[in-house]
């Protein structure tokens, strides 16, 4: 452990240091590239950090849904990359004010559009502000509850939170359903209001749930190459093979489903959003979900050697995550114009993001144990058989 | 031991009550190699797949290639089904739309590879048909299905000694050991044996289609339910007491034209002659395809040259006129057409056998037939 702390802190100032010269660009950035760019970035990375702190608390209510063993010694993992929600609400806050420069539904011309004025009942700034507070509460108090109690069972050792965390979870689904699909309308698909697309927030979740699978992984393996996780073993691992393996052909699924049939009618309101996504420049950058968000992980991970090999877990991860991102680009950017942004600008708020995100991540896999001590279920969990 | 006991021999089976024992015990005996190590348990037991040194199956590979190749076998049916045998434009989309195709890509990879899974699974791999396995004539299978479970050491010819085996299972916590022969069958697939199976299938299937039929006619068929041949429409040619006149199939109404048959604006060829030009510019390929629509048509009676001398000219006792004539030579484009679609003397229409282009590019061959037989001198040259 001597050997361990100087490295930590190394690492640790060199996150600083990362997320103060990104502090520090993306101020540059609104001074020289103006608001659409600066707040477009910021979209995305926000919406980046909270997908992955959702699907990773998505994870914890999922395995106390079900009452699954297997994630138990794991759950430390998801409970801390959750603690990116936390970090995320502010962020999307703040974003509130880019909403005039980046959402055309904000501007004055609005009055002359007979679709946006029947839209107008939910997309106008008031409710917007109410969804948005009312979705960073639940997601608040859901976190608090089942981070922080899970943290406290630790000492407590009282079974009675497992009980009340597996009655809670319906409910959880239910509004985490909710919350997402209110936050693909109102942040993605409200950057063009004429379009919609009923499958869209099903496609943001598959994304979110993905990305969670993704982030956890990361974590349980960069945690067992520090050896601090010495009970976890393949067998445990393997099943975030699994979901993540029957998750990409989900997101392949719904993301084709709304491809197709809005490709298919080929009614105009409908297929421009699609025209501004894959035609032109944004070509190569619509390619990429595929290959990245389907093709690789699915073959690197629909054996059984993918899924228990922790070097291929980790590939098919890092890309999913990649993915994830490219992702979430490419649905906001092009809102921007034809040509696919991307320079110093989207660099330097990368910096910023990325620090801050895995400052937080690193600051919370230093609270409580590495494994659950006090759950009644962690002495299952490691027994679970293959 | 003699040598006939030791090859009469099928397995000998060591009984379990406890999973974790089974699991110990196959642990305990494989590396000694008395046989082949196999376990028969009424559910699954985590672990015993490794302990009996069970290799991992090959099946999913096999699936994960057949999936491929039903994507693979279904893009190019549709590719060639859609973009080259008979391409048809469906909804104003390219011919070879991949994104139609994906659904039926994406169905054909599943067909392919749960069949493959099924098929692969009972009959690669686990032999089937197989009628009667020795172990299902032991003492022990009573128990194998419901609560006990077996660990097996197989005969794998001559060297094995099924007494070593007894107190190999013994020694390692068998509660009861049983040998197990060879049953005397040792030809399952004989030929009465065969035949039986065949007609047994013959009778299942006769008695269910039977049972099918008899069910089809004997219980009526109430209203939301109908037999799909009983739709209320009318069929083609079918008579109709809706319309006055009786009948199902409504002619056209009068003065209907069909796409492309526009009715010709000229009563004479000679009118014609005075009105229309020849749209279709005289190119090597219009000749060609004048050439093939007079020889199909036209040569038959004015001959191949177009002199008026041909096969049928005696058969029908009329003159058909020469085309290579002075006199057609002077007459314009617009008289040829003309008489192509009204007629002349025996001459019937031709207007509902050729098409616009195809009229127009026999009236270029003639004129390439009347030059033919005039050239001139530099023509010659």
């Amino acid at each position: 452990m001597t050997t361990e702390a100087p490295r930590s802190s190394l690492v640790r100032n060199a996150l600083v240091a990362l997320t103060i010269l990104g502090a520090a660009g993306t101020a540059l950035v609104y001074v020289c590239e103006g608001p659409a760019r600066f707040w477009a970035n910021w979209l995305v990375w926000t919406l980046f950090l909270l997908t992955v702190g959702l699907g990773n608390l998505f994870l914890v209510a999922l395995e106390r849904l079900v009452g699954a063993h297997w994630s138990v010694p794991m759950r430390r993992v998801p409970e801390r990359i959750a603690s990116l929600i936390p970090l995320a609400i502010p962020l999307l806050i703040i974003a509130f004010f880019g909403v005039p420069v980046l959402f055309p539904w904000t501007h004055a011309e609005v009055a002359h559009n007979p679709i946006l004025v029947a839209k107008a009942p939910w997309l106008n700034l008031p409710f917007f502000a109410i969804r948005l507070a009312a979705c960073a509460l639940v997601w608040l108090l859901f976190y608090s509850f089942y981070v922080r109690g899970s943290l406290r069972q630790d000492q407590s050792k009282d079974a009675a939170f497992t009980v009340k965390a597996r009655k809670l979870a319906p409910l959880f689904m239910v509004v985490f359903f909710f919350s997402v699909t209110i936050v693909a309308f109102d942040w993605i698909s409200g950057l063009e209001p004429e379009w919609y697309s009923d499958m869209f927030g099903v496609y943001l979740f598959a994304g979110t749930f993905l990305s969670g699978i993704a982030g956890m992984a990361l974590g349980v393996l960069g945690l067992i190459r520090r050896g601090r996780l010495p009970d976890v073993k393949p067998k445990h691992f393997y099943n975030l093979g699994t979901l993540g393996l029957a998750f990409t052909v989900f997101y392949a699924y719904i993301g084709f489903a709304q491809y197709m049939l809005i490709w298919y009618a080929n009614l105009p309101e409908e297929v421009v959003w699609f025209k501004h996504r894959i035609e032109g420049a944004w070509y190569p950058v619509a390619m990429l979900l595929p290959l990245f968000h389907f093709l690789l992980p699915f073959f690197l991970l629909i054996g059984a050697v993918g899924k228990k090999n922790p070097k291929i877990l980790r590939i098919a991860m890092v890309s999913i995550l990649f993915a994830h991102f490219v992702d979430l680009y490419w649905l906001v950017f092009p809102v921007l114009g034809a040509q696919p942004l991307f320079g110093w600008p989207e660099l330097a708020m990368a910096c910023l993001f990325l620090g801050l995100g895995l400052l937080q991540i690193r600051r919370a896999m230093g609270r409580g144990a590495d494994m659950p001590v006090g759950d009644p279920l962690l002495a299952k969990g490691l027994e679970w058989q293959l | 031991m003699s040598s006939t006991t030791t090859t009469a021999t099928f397995a000998v089976l060591g009984l379990y009550s406890d999973a974790q024992k089974i699991v110990d015990a196959a642990k305990q005996i494989r590396p000694r190699k008395l046989g082949r190590l196999e376990a028969y348990t009424p559910y699954p037991v985590h672990g015993l797949d490794k302990a009996v040194g069970l290799p991992p199956s090959p099946l999913g590979k096999l699936v994960l290639g057949m999936g491929l190749l039903g994507t693979i076998l279904a893009l190019l049916l549709e590719w060639w089904t859609s973009a080259v045998d008979y391409p048809l434009v469906v909804g104003g989309k390219a011919l070879f739309s991949w994104q139609a195709f994906v659904p039926v890509m994406f169905e054909v990879t599943v067909l392919f590879a749960t069949f493959t899974a099924g098929l692969a699974m009972l009959f690669a791999f686990n032999k089937l048909p197989f009628f009667g396995h020795p172990v299902l004539h032991s003492k022990a299978i009573k128990g194998i299905t419901r609560d006990k479970l077996a660990l097996s050491i197989e005969s794998t010819g001559a060297t094995f000694d099924p007494e070593v085996a007894r107190q190999a299972l013994i020694e390692n916590g068998a509660e009861s050991v049983e040998i197990v022969p060879i049953p005397a069958w040792d030809r399952p697939l004989s030929l009465v044996g065969l035949l039986r199976t065949i007609a047994a299938i013959a009778a299942a299937c006769l008695v269910a289609g039977a049972g099918l039929f008899a069910a089809e006619k004997m219980i009526p068929v109430v209203p939301p339910m109908l037999h799909m041949h009983n739709q209320p429409k009318l069929n083609a040619f079918r008579s109709s007491t809706f319309f006055a006149d009786g009948r199902g199939m409504r002619p056209a109404v009068a003065g209907t034209v069909a796409r492309g048959h526009l009715p010709p604006a000229f009563a004479t060829p000679e009118e014609a002659g005075t009105m229309l030009a020849n749209p279709l510019p005289l190119t090597q390929k219009t000749a060609e395809r004048g050439r093939k629509v007079f020889n199909d048509h036209c040569a038959v009676c004015h001959g191949t040259v177009g002199d008026g001398v041909a096969l049928l000219s005696h058969a029908y006792g009329a003159k058909p006129g020469n085309l290579l004539s002075n006199e057609m030579r002077a007459r314009p484009d617009g008289y040829i057409y003309g008489v192509l679609m009204l007629g002349k003397n025996a001459m019937p229409s031709y207007a509902p056998d050729l098409d616009e282009a195809d009229r127009w590019a026999a009236v270029h061959y003639v004129r390439v037939l009347q030059r033919s037989q005039n050239a001139k001198d530099e023509d010659l040259r």
